[in-house]
């Protein structure tokens, strides 16, 4: 799964640690996910849907080898 | 997050201090082939050693014991258990992935060392491979975790 968190973070200007504050998760989390290191849960994506007001699809899809 | 079966956070640095006291003890009594510091106490042993001229400690009923080995394993069994399973300061479900994985490991290499020990080590030194690996799978698990946390911190720092 790929996503174009960092993208949408340069769009609403927040960092990783104040995205991470407003989702109550670790920096690390944040990281990692943005190097497509880990797939989030179900509730982790819907949380940041909510912070960039955008829907799931929007901000995470499919790669090729899932 | 809710997390299930870990302790709080706050327990994790009396978990260091039980566990590196325990360490300590067990290391000196190894030293010193498990006779020096010897604390005697009366112990009851529910399962003991057949009755003969030279057993101390028969079953069922009250005898004598050094207990320093008794007490070092169970401060590593139980500071182990508390480093390994409080939960960090910013405790969340990568770190619980993270965990999850280390345990899954440190299984691995706990068994892959003590199927190796079954094939080549015998008697009196498989006994005290045995004596070990009561901690092994504990330890590796706390060394692998805290190792990859440390990894995943690290990552950040680049990331500035």
């Amino acid at each position: 799964m790929k996503n174009n968190l960092k993208v949408e973070r340069a769009i609403k200007n927040i960092t990783q640690a104040q995205l991470a504050q407003l989702i109550n998760v670790s920096r690390q989390t944040i990281n990692a996910m943005e190097l497509n290191k880990y797939v989030p849960s179900t509730v982790l994506a819907l949380k940041i849907s909510k912070i960039f007001e955008k829907s799931v699809n929007e901000i995470f899809f499919l790669d090729v080898e899932d | 997050m809710k997390t299930r079966y870990l302790f709080p956070n706050s327990y994790k640095l009396f978990g260091w201090i039980i566990l590196i006291i325990g360490m300590v003890l067990g290391i000196i009594l190894s030293i010193n082939d498990f006779e020096y510091p010897n604390w005697s106490a009366n112990v009851f042993p529910l399962i003991g050693e057949k009755e003969g001229v030279l057993t101390s400690n028969v079953s069922m009923a009250w005898s004598d014991n050094n207990i320093a080995d008794e007490l070092a394993s169970l401060m590593i069994i139980i500071g182990g258990i508390l480093v390994a399973f409080s939960k960090l300061k910013d405790e969340d479900e990568y770190s619980a992935t993270i965990r999850t994985e280390s345990l899954i490991w440190a299984t691995y290499v706990n068994y892959i060392i003590l199927i190796l020990s079954i094939v080549f080590v015998f008697d009196m030194p498989f006994f005290n491979v045995l004596i070990y690996n009561m901690f092994t799978i504990l330890l590796f698990f706390i060394l692998r975790f805290h190792y990859l946390i440390f990894k995943t911190k690290k990552m950040i720092r680049y990331e500035e």
